[in-house]
């Protein structure tokens, strides 16, 4: 009789990168949904366009490189999709193209693929479309000013993830619960930012904040677990410093792309802050 | 970050029960059963040996479980997954060797525990050092849900008492605590047991995996830090099993370490915890428990996340064996592992607080000095970060090869 061999552990959890992907994706289906309701075709067109433009651009430079083709895990998906929803409805088709390609064929592939890459790729994606065709992304409406955004429905909506607010939070409550996302980064971010507007006085641009935008930033995208830090105290000070860059870019930029660039600078901190939060083992040295 | 991790169903408060199964016709007593070097043989082919004779001298002592002829002594298969000198006996009716039961008192203890050959679970003797000890820790938690721990507790309260009072006395320690999840039955049954003894307590913990871990139960338990390179004992912390407690009361009453309640679980007839002779083929101790339902695909010593997968089933229970676990091919993973993706799940999980997933990518391009310097020696191989791994990178297995590559690079530096 024979019996397998391996080394402990001999049993495994059942999440696996693919749910980890795919769990993120699913997290984000209610508020795409929410986006074709009010946007209607334009809104399906550039998270169709984006999407499959991710997976094909994955699945050629895989190929073309002769390695195995990952794009069944779902990250191709997942950057595709986020790329989608920080975008207006009412761009040119080709405009979600050219950003998911930017973002697998640069930011993911040249970095490395998943696991090693710095800055994430659909924010890469989205800077790269802002710095080539920035008339081309202006949206046609901000949320409401001066009053805080509709929780539910918001008609004010520019960007496809502005839709609902509370479908983002639904979604990312989702994902923190199953950890798909980094906790300690998503909620110090969230819970520092409100109180430290107030205090320097920049209580009126809080309605952005309560956009579904904010929302998706700093629980999709900041605490997304590639860039992010690793040591357990590193991702509290990843947290901390990305509010900090936040409300400098609020002072000077607009809302969204502000937070966008904040997200990306803090990226390149991440090895930084890993590298000098290392943990002492509980014995001590 | 508690973790637990399920791997068989919840077992019943029957299956908790203490069953003796039949002895083996055949049973192989490895002559290394602990961390060192083999014993000497004391027997060879042909000579009639009694229960509880002693048939093995060294470091520690092993003594024949059964009563009957050596057939053989030689290199045999054991749970480790090398090859050890054992003995081989045949076993045949024949009365158990009657041995004094010594009088109890605190200088003979000492001696005893030597001579009856008692083993932690660790492959360590209880008693290892003259140090001085104040506190003694009792880990009654059920390793990877083998409940072995549990049934003893239930079936022998008194006579685990008993020992840690006398293994008390024997230290000079002040207090001792006995921890326990929270769930176990075996709860109250210790609580009650300990009421009139006020040095000692029950301490309940939450139900996670590993909850053994000396380190960790020092610093939990006793509030003492145990640095690197030195043992709990440096802090005046002793830490012993309920098995161990259990054996010194048999040893007190004559009887030296030759049986072991272990557990069996998996996909077998009836999962439950069995009093075995030491030496007993598992291919036998499953056989006992209502053999294999299906085709067993891994058999595993000693639990799912850090036990040993065995290639044969003719390999002996030993002193350090807890349980036997038995998959069929629907439970053996056999995801190819992706890339690491920095989740930081590992890190979480870990219970000594390292960074799995860094000395995984180091140790994988051979940067042993890095590893060395994220204090790759700490790890103590709990397996919880290649459990929760979403990537089903085979961590534990590339730390080993990190720690080995460390100490193959500090012999070359000597010579």
């Amino acid at each position: 009789m024979t019996f397998t061999i391996s080394p402990p552990p001999h049993v495994k959890s059942r999440e696996s990168v693919k749910s980890v992907m795919w769990g993120t994706v699913a997290a984000l289906i209610p508020v795409s949904l929410a986006a074709i309701y009010l946007f209607g075709l334009p809104a399906l067109m550039v998270i169709l366009a984006s999407v499959i433009a991710a997976v094909v651009t994955e699945v050629i430079i895989y190929w073309a490189a002769s390695q195995p083709i990952t794009a069944g895990d779902g990250n191709a998906v997942l950057i595709g999709l986020l790329l989608a929803l920080i975008l207006p409805p009412d761009i040119p088709i080709w405009i979600p193209i050219a950003g998911s390609v930017f973002a697998i064929a640069v930011a993911k592939y040249i970095f490395g693929g998943t696991g090693t890459l710095i800055f994430h790729p659909a924010l890469i994606g989205f800077a790269f479309l802002l710095a080539a065709w920035p008339t081309l992304l202006s949206t046609a409406s901000t949320p409401h000013l001066g009053s805080f955004s509709d929780l539910f429905l918001e008609t004010g909506a520019g960007r496809l993830i502005e839709v609902s607010p509370a479908l983002v939070l639904l979604g990312g409550a989702f994902v923190l619960y199953k950890r798909y996302v980094d906790r300690r980064v998503a909620i110090s971010a969230t819970i520092l930012l409100i109180p430290s507007m107030l205090i320097l006085g920049m209580g009126w641009q809080l309605p952005y904040i309560l956009t579904g935008g904010f929302f998706l930033g700093l629980i999709f995208l900041a605490a997304d677990p590639v860039t992010s830090p690793v040591t357990k105290r590193g991702r509290l000070v990843y947290g901390i410093v990305l509010v900090v860059l936040i409300l400098i870019q609020l002072h000077f930029n607009a809302y969204f792309t502000g937070m966008c660039f904040a997200i990306l600078l803090m990226n390149a901190f991440g090895p930084f802050i890993d590298k000098n939060t290392v943990p002492t083992p509980i014995g001590g040295r | 970050m508690p973790t637990r991790v399920t791997l068989c169903e919840a077992q019943e408060a029957s299956a908790l029960k203490i069953a003796t199964i039949k002895t083996p016709d055949q049973v192989i007593i490895p002559l290394q059963q602990h961390a060192g070097a083999v014993c000497n043989s004391l027997v060879s082919v042909g000579d009639i040996v009694s229960a509880g004779q002693l048939i093995g001298d060294g470091e520690s002592r092993i003594h024949s479980s059964v009563s009957g002829e050596v057939t053989a002594v030689s290199e045999l298969p054991h749970p480790t997954g090398k090859n050890v000198p054992s003995v081989v006996i045949n076993t045949h009716e024949g009365a158990e060797k009657e041995i004094e039961p010594e009088e109890l008192s605190t200088g003979k203890l000492r001696h005893i525990i030597r001579e009856a050959g008692i083993i932690e679970p660790n492959g360590l003797s209880t008693l290892r050092t003259k140090a001085e000890i104040d506190t003694i820790i009792i880990n009654g938690t059920n390793t990877d849900d083998l409940s072995s721990n549990a049934a003893l507790m239930l079936d022998y309260p008194a006579e685990i008492v008993y020992s840690l009072k006398a293994l008390m006395e024997l230290v000079g320690a002040k207090k001792a605590f006995i921890v326990i999840e929270l769930n176990s039955e075996a709860l109250q049954v210790m609580r009650t047991e300990t009421i009139p003894d006020r040095n000692i307590k029950v301490i309940a913990t939450p139900m996670y995996y590993p909850p053994g871990t000396e380190d960790v139960l020092v610093k939990n338990v006793a509030k003492k830090k145990v640095p690197r390179g030195s043992t709990p004992e440096d802090r005046g912390v002793l830490v012993s099993s309920i098995a161990a407690m259990k054996a010194i009361y048999d040893a007190v009453h004559g009887i030296p370490m030759i049986k072991k309640v272990i557990t069996v679980a998996g996909a077998v007839g009836s999962p439950r915890n069995v009093l075995v002779d030491i030496g007993t083929p598992i291919g036998h101790v499953i056989e006992e428990c209502g053999g294999c339902n299906g085709t067993p695909a891994k058999i595993i010593v000693n639990g799912a996340i850090s036990g040993t997968a065995q290639y044969t089933d003719q390999v002996p229970v030993i002193k350090t064996t807890t349980g036997i676990l038995v998959q069929t091919e629907k439970d053996v993973n056999r995801e190819p592992p992706a890339p690491c993706i920095n989740c930081a799940w590992c890190v979480d999980a870990c219970p000594i607080g390292l960074m799995p997933h860094l000395l995984y990518g180091y140790a994988d391009s051979a940067e042993f000095d890095r590893c060395a310097d994220l204090y790759i020696d700490d790890c103590i191989e709990c397996g919880l970060c290649a459990y929760i791994c979403p990537s089903k990178l085979p961590i534990v297995q590339m730390i080993r090869y990190g720690k080995h590559g460390i100490a193959e690079a500090e012999m070359e530096d000597l010579s």
